[in-house]
């Protein structure tokens, strides 16, 4: 092969460069110290920098990023510095702060460049997606909204169900009663339906609010495990507490809490055969953290499925072959809520034998001289 | 037994959580937004306020800020919303809001429960 010539070299640099600069989204090479070597167009017109600024300037400090909270991304957290160390390409959402300090939202992926398998330096893909982020804000807005509407025409619906199945208006006779917690139970489902929509949706735009106080763990079992009484009956399921006195509290939300604890005693209900057993207990292990745990005697989660049970829209095999009602995000939910709230949230379960989750809390230390179950 | 007015607009839910109410033996008064209830509140002091947050003319929030909790002490507020989670129920505690429940949630007994309760700590925090 005949070899290239200067004026031939020169050429092809040129149409290099140009290239590089015909690049619609932002592109910033760095080199091994994270230092600029090269910037393309757009990504100068997005953060608002001349070559000659960019050129040389440390990336992290020219290029600064930060989370939906507004907050500083640490350094070892950004993509350029991930890509360097693992040697593999990583995406990530953040918000670049222009020279005239406008927040961008920014989708990015920063690549290693990699010579005899040493990582000399990386690329980093920078896409502007304000747009996109305006329509999730919208979707977030509207589900909010519509979960709301939804909601208001419900809890009629489910106070007078109540109301009617409590005596209120009269005796009732035996098929009364019957449709009667059809519809109470339908009314619960799309309850529970609209709550995980509207949460995950506030916990995936970081929009969740959490107005954590001491709160009496029994307190909270006990209001739970009332609400679902109803639904356990029909089942002839027993559910047994087996709870501290009320002076025991966590700091946490307590709607939220609610939330966690009524989703997992739901799921036992709706997994467990008829005439089984729920049992809901609470632990301290050490002045810290106090663990729920909720027990029931259903049919398990296969051991290959252990890994996908908080993922999004999973719904193991064993489920979907018994139960077709449910979309797979309670447990999506139930983990991003326990996570909001400082906790966390794990199983054990075999296939046929039942399952066993625990929810971890922090424990209220100012009251914790209180907290009888401490000194055991 | 006790003196609770319900602020909330939607008619049916108004109605029921009165006869809810005055079948535990309490004294109710109801009004269907934030302004009626102010104009209520001149010459009257309940001992729990049963509190919606969205409703027109005046929402709980505006309620709130107008009624100034901090000259009642006396008085507790349990919001009764399907807004939870939201900065508007975080406003409302910081307002002085004693707690939150959620209407599409809460069956009849529950809702007299959560009122007994929130009243016993009330006679605990005056003594």
């Amino acid at each position: 092969m005949a070899r290239k010539t200067r004026k031939e070299y020169e050429g092809q640099s040129a149409l290099n460069n140009i290239m590089f600069n015909s690049i619609g989204d932002g592109a910033v090479v760095t080199d091994e110290y994270g230092r600029i070597t090269a910037i393309n167009q757009s990504a100068r017109k997005l953060i608002g920098v001349t070559d000659k600024e960019a050129i040389g300037a440390w990336f992290p400090k020219l290029i600064r990023a930060y989370d939906d909270l507004g907050r500083p991304v640490p350094l070892i957290e950004r993509p350029i510095t991930k890509a360097f160390v693992s040697k593999q390409v990583v995406t990530a959402r953040s918000h670049y702060k222009a020279k005239d300090g406008t927040m961008v939202p920014i989708s990015t992926t920063a690549s290693p460049i990699i010579v005899n398998g040493q990582p000399i330096g990386s690329i980093e893909i920078i896409r502007d997606i304000t747009q996109e982020y305006e329509i999730d804000e919208m979707k977030s807005n509207f589900i909010s909204l519509a979960s709301h509407q939804l909601r208001t025409p419900l809890s009629s619906v489910k106070t007078y169900s109540h109301m009617l199945l409590d005596g209120f208006m009269g005796p009732l006779t035996k098929p009364q009663i019957k449709a009667l917690k059809t519809i109470i139970s339908a009314s619960n489902r799309m309850n529970e339906t609209i709550s995980t929509l509207l949460n995950i949706t506030r916990i995936e735009s970081g929009s969740i609010v959490v107005a954590k106080k001491p709160i009496s763990i029994s307190q909270i079992i006990e209001e739970v495990i009332s609400e679902h009484q109803l639904a356990a009956a029909d089942k002839s399921i027993v559910c047994k507490a087996k709870c501290p006195d009320r002076s025991v509290k966590v700091i946490s939300d307590s709607v939220i809490l609610k939330e966690v604890l009524g989703n997992l005693i739901s799921n036992a209900i709706k997994y467990t055969p008829p005439s089984g057993t729920i049992r809901v207990s609470v632990s301290l292990k050490n002045t810290r953290t106090v663990t729920i745990k909720i027990s029931d005697t259903g049919m398990g989660i296969p051991k290959n499925s252990h890994n996908d049970v908080f993922s999004k829209f999973f719904r193991a095999e064993n489920v979907v072959k018994q139960e077709t009602s449910g979309i797979g995000l309670g447990l999506y939910m139930v983990k991003g809520l326990v996570k909001e709230l400082g906790g966390d949230v794990w199983f054990e379960s075999k296939e046929g034998q039942g399952s066993d989750f625990y929810v971890s809390l922090p424990l209220d230390n100012k009251n914790a001289s209180k907290n009888k179950l401490v000194r055991k | 037994m006790a003196d609770i007015l319900i602020v909330e607009d939607d008619k049916d839910l108004n109605a029921a959580y009165k006869v809810i109410l005055e079948n535990e033996k309490h004294r109710v008064k109801t009004v269907y937004n934030g302004e009626e209830a102010l104009k209520l509140l001149k010459t009257y002091q309940p001992d729990l306020i049963l509190l919606d947050l969205l409703m027109p003319i005046m929402g709980g929030l505006e309620l709130l800020e107008k009624y100034n909790l901090k000259s009642h002490p006396k008085v507790k507020v349990l919001i009764f919303t399907n807004m939870e989670n939201s900065p508007e129920v975080t406003k409302a505690y910081n307002l002085g809001a004693t707690r939150c429940i959620i209407k599409s949630w809460t069956a009849p007994q529950n809702l007299a429960k959560v009122v007994k309760d929130t009243l016993n700590n009330k006679v605990l925090s005056r003594t």
